[in-house]
């Protein structure tokens, strides 16, 4: 069956090639024919792809080694959804699964925008068959899923650390957001090279971008909670270059979140956000090449691998083209709407645009220069946590004010008086919040109380916008507040679907800002029946077990738990070893307060023969308010992407005006 | 419409001023990290470096008592430099003789005495082709 | 193994198909020409674009001033503002409807929508 597989893949090569070409005559020299043959191939480049998917995602539920891909990431002992998991969780695969969201994202963009936008469609065909030419290219002639070899006994196994649940969603929705970024890319392109540099490019794929950064940031959340209890250090986000691999493109997405909202509204920015999402796009171009290519000194980093100069190229090339692109049509980008003032909501998201592209460009300096110093000094100088951490709090505290700041302001100019009154309230509650938090001890960490505060007047201000808006509803003659406050919601999915997302970045703030300024760490070295004293809580080592379980021995301490002479219960921590895998990973134990949201967390660092174990116990505030953030971020997405039937009705109705068909 | 010039690009001018005012403020006062090097290129050297190197035996000693003591050789190139290592702190799950791994210090005395916990281990390659034998 | 071949040649088979499908279908078109906005359609798309940005701009600022995040006075000094823009667009897209109407009266007919 290999064989089959690496035919689809092929003829995915040839389809895509085809619908670039032709895609592209077709568009240039407007032949009707053409055009829809192009698109075909491409929807038809989805199908085999997915062909050549099922062909390998059924080698490895098999177990037929004969596939080395599938004897170097899986064993016979493996729990099947790891199994199918390893799908993605090798070179190979994770670009073949790249290959296939991007070839079906392509096909349904295609699909759903192929009558109203039927002009950008034209172009959009061949920019994402270029796209996808690459990627075939990689699976077919560089990096092959379907080597074959003589069939091993048993294949090598999976990475114990990666036999978890987080691991089975985080790759998958990170690619999601990765590809998902390709279609705004794309319709930008498509504007540019078609010169419909209206806002039709921006409607048709503001849902695509909202998924996509939804997708990447979610993703990382997974990961970030994958190493909190997997890893098991301690933290969940290391500075690691493949973490920020995943930041980077997130954040100048959220940059260009907002800053098409300006041009939605006032009609700037034109160049500013094909650039954004040009720089998106080239980010995660990157971020997927950083993960696989080992330039950079990291805890994931692969060795070398043939795959990293082809990517860079292909990102070059991306880079050149697009900028060419832009440059050409400069000339009709240009808008004569002005900024008329410094205190405005256009200016608001500007700053929040500069501080975001801040940060990512400061991630970004610290992924490349070791590079850039290797290749330059002879030496790779690595930047450690602090310059990271500097930077994070440098320009995410004021990103943090302004996201009270942004939604309160009018457009175009806002008067001193109008900014007194509307702030005032949020102001005192930060104060108050302030002070209480003084009192409490806060000031041990002076950013972190800073944090705590912005995030007060934040929450403050969504919940004064959430407030006023159901009583203007009511006022207008809603018949009860619940009635009120849900008909404001779907009336204005995108205003407040957005606030609830900014109550999520607020949680995400608070969580963080505890759980890294304000914890607690105590090492000992304890025998049984000895305790340990941390942040209120008592642990007393009681006892070390051994268990066998499917593909591991497992090693437990157990440790009693009090807190102010309350029971609280038992902790276990310990490691696994792994028979097959011949590793050993640790296990940590974490006890979640559900009043407080901190946890009490303990890695047996060390087991030693006589019994004794080396403990590392932390105690971290508020840091389950991390994981509720992704879950309210989940629902402010949700919000913001339901369809709206106003808004379509609209849009249907302006292209009915210019003579495109009513049907979307 | 006479176009005059507005404050509000002054003041968005300033602020991409500021920022970037921030950043060189930065990297100028904290300088730069570590110098990454590999075990080969120690020798001399006196202040706090980054040595990445491969782990080779006999690992001795506790890193929670005394300090675990190793030696660490260059990755891939044929050097038989051997740069004697003392660790304290958090040992990886992963460290093992042959693992590649990370580790911040300096060199004192002919020992590179490193940072407690500052020792990071590289994943087992997802990415890469596995070196024959690894299977059963 | 032939089996896999055999599919292999099959799907290269369907995917030749389904890309000559539209030469297939239609030999010998009308027309084969993409159907394109003209310039006088993308103009009247940019109005109505104009358009609408000025009826939401007016909308939005209603809905701040009832929410309260506008005072009254700063209200007052938009509110004029925006009305003679939305004003200004609806006139532009009249100006040009009555324009593309007395410049080509007898062209065949893509709906133009609903017109005073």
């Amino acid at each position: 069956m290999p064989e089959l597989g690496r035919a689809a893949l092929v003829v995915t090569l040839g389809l895509v090639v085809y619908a670039l070409v032709a895609g592209g005559a077709a568009a240039h020299l407007g032949r009707r024919r053409l055009a829809q043959s192009a698109q075909n191939a491409l929807i038809a480049a989805f199908f085999t792809t997915a062909i050549a998917s099922v062909v390998l995602l059924a080698a490895l539920v098999r177990h037929d080694f004969s596939f080395a891909y599938v004897a170097r990431t899986t064993s016979e002992a493996l729990p099947t959804a790891y199994t199918i998991s390893a799908f993605w969780g090798g070179q190979e695969g994770s670009l073949l699964l790249w290959l296939l969201v991007l070839t079906g994202f392509g096909a349904a963009a295609v699909r759903l925008n192929r009558t109203w936008a039927r002009d950008l469609i034209v172009w959009v065909v061949p920019v994402f068959a270029a796209v996808a030419t690459f990627f075939s290219f990689l699976v077919v002639a560089v990096a092959s899923p379907f080597a074959t070899q003589v069939a091993p006994p048993d294949g090598a196994g999976m990475t114990p650390s990666l036999q978890n649940p987080y691991m089975l969603a985080h790759p998958p929705l990170l690619y999601l957001g990765y590809v998902g970024l390709t279609v705004p890319f794309a319709f930008a392109l498509a504007a540019l090279l078609s010169g419909r540099l209206d806002e039709r490019w921006l409607i048709a794929t503001r849902r695509w971008t909202l998924l996509a950064w939804t997708a990447l940031g979610i993703g990382q959340l997974l990961g970030a909670h994958w190493a909190y209890v997997e890893v098991g250090w301690g933290g969940y986000y290391a500075w690691d270059p493949v973490e920020n691999a995943a930041l980077m493109p997130w954040l100048a997405a959220t940059a260009f979140l907002h800053s098409v909202m300006i041009q939605e509204k006032r009609g700037m920015l034109k160049i500013w956000n094909v650039l954004l999402v040009i720089l998106a796009f080239s980010l995660s171009l990157f971020g997927t090449f950083l993960t696989r290519s080992g330039v950079v000194n990291s805890i994931h980093a692969f060795t070398q691998s043939s795959i990293g100069p082809w990517f860079l190229a292909f990102i070059g090339l991306t880079v050149a083209v697009s900028l060419g692109l832009v440059f050409w049509r400069l000339s009709q980008l240009r808008s004569p709407t002005r900024l008329e003032s410094p205190i405005s909501r256009e200016a608001a998201f500007l700053f929040n645009n500069l501080l975001l592209l801040a940060l990512c460009l400061a991630i970004l300096w610290g992924v490349v220069y070791p590079m850039l110093s290797e290749a330059i000094r002879g030496e790779a100088v690595v930047l450690g946590r602090s310059y990271y951490d500097f930077f994070l709090r440098a320009f995410g505290l004021p990103l943090l004010l302004l996201m009270g700041i942004g939604p309160l302001i009018a457009w175009r100019s806002a008067s001193f008086r109008s900014l007194a009154t509307t702030f005032r309230w949020p102001t005192l509650v930060a104060l108050v919040a302030g002070v209480v938090l003084l009192v409490l001890g806060a000031g041990s960490s002076i950013p972190g109380l800073i944090a705590y505060t912005f995030s007060a007047f934040v929450f403050a201000t969504i919940v004064m916008e959430f407030a006023r808006g159901t009583r203007a509803r009511k006022a207008l003659g809603a018949v009860s507040w619940p009635a009120a406050f849900s008909s404001l919601m779907a009336r204005n999915r995108r205003r407040y679907g957005g606030y609830v997302v900014h109550a999520s970045i607020v949680l995400l703030a608070i969580g963080v800002a505890g759980s890294s300024a304000f914890d607690s760490v105590a090492d000992a070295k304890l025998t049984r029946g000895e305790s340990l004293a941390i942040g209120g809580y008592t642990l007393v080592y009681r006892s070390l077990d051994e268990r066998q379980s499917a593909n591991a021995t497992e090693i437990r301490a157990t440790l009693g738990v009090s807190r102010g002479g309350d029971d609280l219960g038992t902790l276990e921590a310990g490691k696994n070893a792994y028979t097959i895998e011949r590793q050993v990973s640790n296990e940590v134990g974490i006890r979640s307060d559900k009043v407080t949201g901190e946890d009490l967390f303990v890695i047996a660092e060390q087991i030693n023969a006589d019994g004794s174990v080396n403990f590392r116990v932390f105690v971290k505030p508020l840091v389950n308010l991390i994981w509720l953030a992704g879950l309210v971020f989940l629902l402010g997405s949700a919000i913001t992407l339901w369809p709206d039937r106003r808004e379509q009705r609209r849009l249907v109705a302006r292209a009915g005006e210019v003579g495109l068909p009513a049907t979307r | 419409m006479a176009r005059k010039a507005s404050p509000a690009r002054l003041v968005i001018a300033l602020s991409v001023a500021a920022v970037l005012a921030v950043f060189l403020l930065y990297t100028s006062i904290a300088g730069g990290g570590n110098p990454s090097v590999a075990p080969s290129a120690l020798q001399g050297r006196t202040g706090e470096v980054q040595l990445a190197g491969l782990v080779v035996g006999p690992v001795t000693g506790d890193a929670h008592a005394g300090g675990l003591r190793f030696r660490l050789k260059d990755i891939g190139s044929k050097s038989k430099t051997r740069v004697a290592v003392r660790y304290t702190g958090s040992v990886p799950d992963l460290f093992k003789v042959g693992r590649h791994i990370v580790i911040d210090g300096r060199l004192r005395s002919g020992v590179f005495v490193a940072e407690p916990g500052s020792m990071i281990t590289k994943c087992p390659s997802k990415y890469a082709p596995k070196q024959s034998g690894d299977s059963t | 193994m032939t089996i896999a071949l055999l599919l292999a040649v099959a799907l290269a088979v369907a995917c030749v198909v389904v890309v000559a499908f539209p030469f297939l279908m239609e030999p010998e078109p009308e027309t084969d020409a993409l159907d394109e906005l003209d310039e006088d359609e993308r103009h009247r798309l940019e109005l109505l674009e104009a358009r609408d940005r000025a009826l939401g701009a007016l909308k939005e600022l209603e809905f701040d001033h009832r929410t309260g995040t506008i005072s009254d006075d700063d209200y007052r000094e938009q509110i004029g503002q925006l009305r003679r823009e939305a004003a200004a667009a609806l006139q532009a897209l009249r100006r040009g409807d009555n324009e593309s109407r007395t410049e080509a009266p007898d062209r065949e007919g893509r709906p133009i929508g609903g017109r005073t």
